[in-house]
């Protein structure tokens, strides 16, 4: 009869446990881990890349008109969140950052959303041409049915010679 | 006096069961690899038991599928009060990735009060252990509003 | 009257009910701590077992709908009643309820049948397939250790008869003068086999690894005791940790026992010490090291090994050696 392991497990009474004492003693993640979601609101331009990217639809954004501009919310939750990173790496501006922050429990919905607001203003509209542009306007029709003639001769010449 | 130690033994000691609905069992890895000697969870009083008739605490992974909609229901049902159910990762939650697909039931909040929710894909063993003592929590509340 | 009270105390408090509960509980705690150690993590602390009694009573009562109601709450307890009833026969070095010899080895040998029989009704009872195939497995695990252990008690009551008027005897009272006497039984060459066959079986009957093919953990939803909960689980569980109290108990009384001193807490501590260091030699090292075997394996090494052992204790015993 063959008994496996006998010596390491008698001398292993005389050792330490090799347990980590979790709730007593906090450990930090390893460099790169991808945990909690943090979003930057400021330096977001409204692009939409993130919501195109994610796989789960963890993302979403509600616009609101006020009179500054457009009041942009994104809404990331981590119930859904799959924490793949595709968001922070599509982002033009850097603002979705992934942190290190492991430990998400929680017992109803609103542990889970990570939201972040901001404004964006539109630039300012272009101004409307002055009334001075109707003559302009009469010049332009007629030059125009001169240069559609001329492509058309063009044309032609081109099929002959073929 | 009774009922007093009746309650940190249900402190100390608390069984767990573990519900796989058809998740791609990372979280189930993440779970039992709580009790090997690294993280070892049993100091704490956490033993899988085999049946639901053993259990105090249960632990469902997966996006609830449409094959095992009926046995998680019965499972769930068998189990004796007062009882706590935690569901681990995202596809308890809103099933991550699969939702909306034909053959997925949706999230767990349909058959049953979720009490606690661990979030991640898979969650570290450390953040499966934070959840595990915040469902002890609730679970002496539970006994004691009895 | 007086008598009555002493009898009360001796049922109840000192080797009955009490005493039997507290040290069963200590016991199994401290094999579940080591182990732990021997797996090097921290293990749950010495208590636990206690804790999870506690709980066990705590939770609600589900009888199923095809139970045998009233055989299925009554099972643990007739369980719990025989092995207190066992224990009030084991003398502790050489304190004895008894005054005179009795012939308890043979009340002992079918008493300690009626927890695993316990079992049995109890899972059969619960009216589930699982536990149908736990109650067959846990039948066969008794038939195997049946045959090493009524021989090992047989050659010790012939060795201590052959010294006493030459015929066998079936008295521990006598067994333990015996040893105060001529020394520790273990001490005696020939009954080396016999001790070893002895320490090989505990394991099964306390339902331990590698050889707890009853109460299989996930294999099969933990046999007979698949659809119990709450206080008759509770009581299960109580009996399966005076068991291990109970069988380590029996075997210092056996084989390591002697004069002792002349207090009585004193040799219940000495008694104490010594089944811990029992349940560490044969309980906890296999269990740390091993996996299950299968029945049919179970079977096969419980009639060739520890019986071989044990027959060769009784050839040389008889022998006169």
């Amino acid at each position: 009869m063959k008994f496996p392991f006998l010596k390491e497990a008698i001398t292993s009474l005389t050792k330490k446990p090799s347990t980590e004492l979790y709730p007593l003693v906090k450990k930090e993640a390893p460099e790169g881990y991808r945990g909690r979601i943090k979003f930057h609101a400021d330096k977001c331009i409204n692009c939409g890349m993130c919501i195109r990217v994610c796989a789960p639809d963890a993302i979403t954004r509600t616009i609101e008109k006020t009179e500054e501009g457009d009041k942009i919310t994104f809404q990331f939750y981590l119930g859904q969140c799959t924490f793949c990173q595709m968001c922070a790496d599509f982002c033009a501006k850097k603002a979705i950052e992934l942190t290190k922050d492991y430990s998400m429990v929680g017992t109803d919905e609103e542990d889970f959303m990570v939201r972040g607001t901001f404004i964006k203003k539109l630039p300012p509209k272009p101004p409307v041409p002055p009334a001075g542009a109707a003559p302009a306007a009469a010049k332009a029709p007629a030059a125009a049915p001169a240069a559609t003639e001329k492509p058309a001769e063009k044309a032609e010449d081109k099929k002959e010679e073929k | 006096m009774f009922k007093k130690l009746i309650e940190k033994g249900i402190e100390k000691s608390p069984w767990l069961l573990h519900i796989n609905t058809g998740s791609c069992n990372g979280c189930d890895i993440e779970l039992v690899s709580v009790i090997t000697p690294r993280y070892d969870a049993e100091r704490m009083g956490f033993k899988l038991a085999g049946t639901p008739r053993h259990a105090d605490i249960v632990v469902v992974s997966g996006p609830i599928t449409s094959q095992s909609k009926e046995r998680l229901v019965r499972t769930l049902a068998q189990v004796p009060d007062p009882k706590v159910v935690v569901s681990i990762g995202s596809c308890p939650r809103s099933c991550n990735v699969f939702h909306g697909s034909y053959s997925v039931e949706g999230p767990l909040d349909r058959y049953c009060d979720v009490d606690v929710s661990i979030a991640g894909c898979p969650p570290k063993p450390e953040a499966i252990i934070d959840g595990l003592a915040k469902a002890v929590e609730i679970l002496k509340t539970k006994r004691r509003g009895k | 009257m007086n008598n009555i009270l002493q009898f009360l105390f001796y049922i109840l408090i000192f080797p009955g009910f009490a005493f039997c509960v507290v040290a069963g509980l200590l016991i199994a705690g401290i094999d579940r701590k080591l182990v732990a150690r021997m797996q090097k993590r921290i293990g749950p602390p010495i208590l636990q077992p206690t804790y999870d009694f506690l709980k066990l009573l705590g939770k609600e009562t589900i009888i199923p709908r095809h139970a045998a109601r009233k055989v299925y709450l009554a099972a643990p307890v007739v369980g719990l009643l025989s092995l207190v009833t066992v224990s009030l026969f084991i003398p502790i070095f050489n304190f004895s309820i008894f005054d005179k010899p009795v012939a308890d080895l043979i009340v002992i040998i079918y008493l300690l049948t009626i927890p695993g029989v316990a079992l049995i009704i109890g899972g059969s009872a619960s009216g589930s397939p699982y536990a149908g195939v736990g109650i067959s497995r846990e039948m066969v695990a008794i038939l195997s250790y049946e045959l090493p252990l009524v021989i090992v008690l047989l050659t010790i009551g012939r060795k201590v008869g052959m010294a006493l008027d030459g015929n066998i005897t079936f008295s521990l009272k006598a067994i333990v003068d015996y040893q105060a006497q001529y020394g520790p039984m273990i001490a005696q060459w020939s009954m080396i086999p016999a001790a070893i066959a002895l320490l090989l079986v505990i394991p099964c009957k306390v339902g331990s690894l590698p050889f707890d093919i009853a109460e299989a953990e996930i294999e099969i939803c933990e046999g007979p005791l698949v659809e119990y909960s709450g206080p008759p689980l509770g009581i299960f569980k109580l009996n399966h940790a005076i068991k291990m109290f109970i069988m380590t108990s029996l075997f210092v009384t056996l084989f390591l026992s002697g004069a002792g001193t002349n207090f009585v807490a004193l040799n219940v501590l000495i008694q104490f010490a010594l089944a811990v260091v029992v349940t560490f030699i044969s309980i906890s090292v296999l269990k740390a090291i091993t996996a299950r075997l299968r029945v049919e394996q179970t079977f096969k090494f419980y009639w060739t090994y520890p019986t071989a052992l044990a027959l060769l204790s009784l050839v040389l015993v008889w022998l006169g050696l």
